[in-house]
């Protein structure tokens, strides 16, 4: 098993810097979603990761921590992410990203 | 190298890969797309073998970003870790011997332009340290000599990344490294100067911390090439294996060294400066106007 970024809907669109989507050294790693924020009824999108192109460097957690100061980033174990976005099960639109969560196990 | 080759061939779309449908139908080819829009369309950098939070590879991402026509841009790259990357991209990517990146440049940007006449094709060479300031030195320094317009960028991590550790030219001195066990015994060289007595007309230091600074030199030295002469972006990328930096501690790194050793700065000759203002509309080179009441004083 390995560590994936997973970064909590909740803290950051509270905040919706779009920092870490800068600063991931990996393309299209961490991307951007309007629904993801608004489905919580907040006003702005949410990051989020694909975590089949993440690294694991967790880079993204010191700049949301020390440039964002919002700590919405974590490194967890991708066995215990139920739900995470993969690259398969996103799509683009004009400004954004949608994407259906699924079981990164392929379950 | 146009926009025609980045479509789908009639009857093959429904067989291609989605990472290709992502491209052409949401990628930055033909529209202006910038850093902060990060995360909301496809980038033509795909998945590549380079390090777990290298920022070589970051720098590399925001530098695709930042081509200003990428349908119309080729880039050229040597030896090295950068082009394990640079070559998984949705460009056309040349690579050679170790170290003759600025000569097969100089040869294809003068190619391109007998070719397609005035209709700017850009060519972007991102090479080492090693490849640029050791063993590409000669072919660098003759090409900035003979004003070839094209953009030299150099990764400098400070080392021979990809086998193993060894110092370059660019390595600091007094710097342990894997392969040079008792430390550098000479100076950092001093490439910026360089560039700028053999004639470059656009200088500039960077570090992959200030994504928008990145697109905007790159910007600069990419477009001031088409027409005014060499351009050259030194930038520093730091090398988290050989140098033993924490990958969650690249960042902080960067900001270090480039408040010590890297600070940003920038050369841009008069001519350069004219031609962005005249051709691309840029404002920052206008005189500025007087600040209101100062000259009563
Ligand atoms: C003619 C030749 N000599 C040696 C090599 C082996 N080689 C491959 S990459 C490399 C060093 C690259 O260092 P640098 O240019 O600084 O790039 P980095 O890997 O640090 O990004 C060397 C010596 C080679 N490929 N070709
Ligand atoms: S840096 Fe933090 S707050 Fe900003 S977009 Fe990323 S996760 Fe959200
Ligand atoms: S851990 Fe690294 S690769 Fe993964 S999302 Fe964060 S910055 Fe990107
Ligand atoms: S060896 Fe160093 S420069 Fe090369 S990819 Fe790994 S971290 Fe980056």
């Amino acid at each position: 098993m390995y560590l994936v970024a997973h970064i909590d809907v909740e803290i950051c669109a509270s905040k919706s810097c779009k920092l870490c989507t800068q600063y991931c050294p990996e393309a299209n790693t961490i991307q951007y979603s309007e629904e993801m924020g608004k489905e919580k009824g907040f006003k702005y999108g949410s990051a989020y990761v694909a975590v089949d192109r993440c690294k694991g460097c967790a880079q993204c957690v010191w700049v949301c921590d020390n440039m964002a100061k919002n700590n919405a980033i974590k490194m967890i174990m991708i066995d215990q992410l139920p739900m995470a976005a993969l690259t398969d099960n996103i799509t683009y639109s004009d400004k954004s990203t949608i994407a259906v969560l699924a079981s990164p196990a392929g379950g | 190298m146009s926009l025609d080759y980045v479509k789908f061939s009639s009857g093959f779309e429904k067989f291609m890969p989605k990472e290709y449908r992502d491209m052409v139908e949401h990628g930055p080819f033909g529209k202006k797309m910038s850093v902060s829009q990060m995360g909301s369309f496809k980038e033509i950098l795909e998945e590549h073998p380079m390090c777990a939070g290298c920022a070589m590879t970051l720098f590399i991402r925001l530098a695709m970003i930042a081509f200003p026509n990428p349908e119309d841009t080729i880039t050229v790259g040597t030896a090295g870790c950068g082009r394990l990357a640079i070559s998984q991209a949705a460009i056309p990517f040349v690579y050679g011997n170790y170290g003759d990146q600025n000569g097969v440049a100089s040869g294809l940007s003068r190619g391109l332009r007998l070719r397609f006449g005035d209709k700017p094709k850009d060519v972007v060479v991102m090479a080492g340290d090693g490849g640029t300031a050791d063993i590409g030195f000669q072919q660098v320094l003759h090409s900035w000599f003979r004003k070839e317009r094209f953009t030299t960028i150099m990764l400098d991590n400070e080392v021979y990344g990809n086998t193993g550790g060894q110092e370059s030219g660019m390595t600091n001195r007094g710097a342990v490294l894997k392969m040079a066990p008792l430390g550098k015994k000479f100076e950092k060289m001093d490439m910026l100067q360089m560039a700028k007595v053999a004639g470059c007309a656009y200088v500039a230091t960077v570090v992959p911390n200030n994504p928008r600074r990145v697109e905007s030199v790159i910007k600069k030295a990419v477009l001031i090439a088409r027409e005014v002469g060499s351009t050259y972006i030194q930038a520093y990328t730091s090398c988290n294996i050989e140098y033993a930096i924490p990958t969650d501690k690249v960042m902080e790194d960067a900001k270090n060294v480039e408040n010590d050793r890297y600070q940003f700065s920038e050369y841009i000759t008069d001519e350069a400066k004219q031609f962005l203002t005249e051709r691309y509309g840029y404002k920052e080179f206008l005189p500025k106007p007087a600040a209101p009441g100062l000259s009563k004083a």
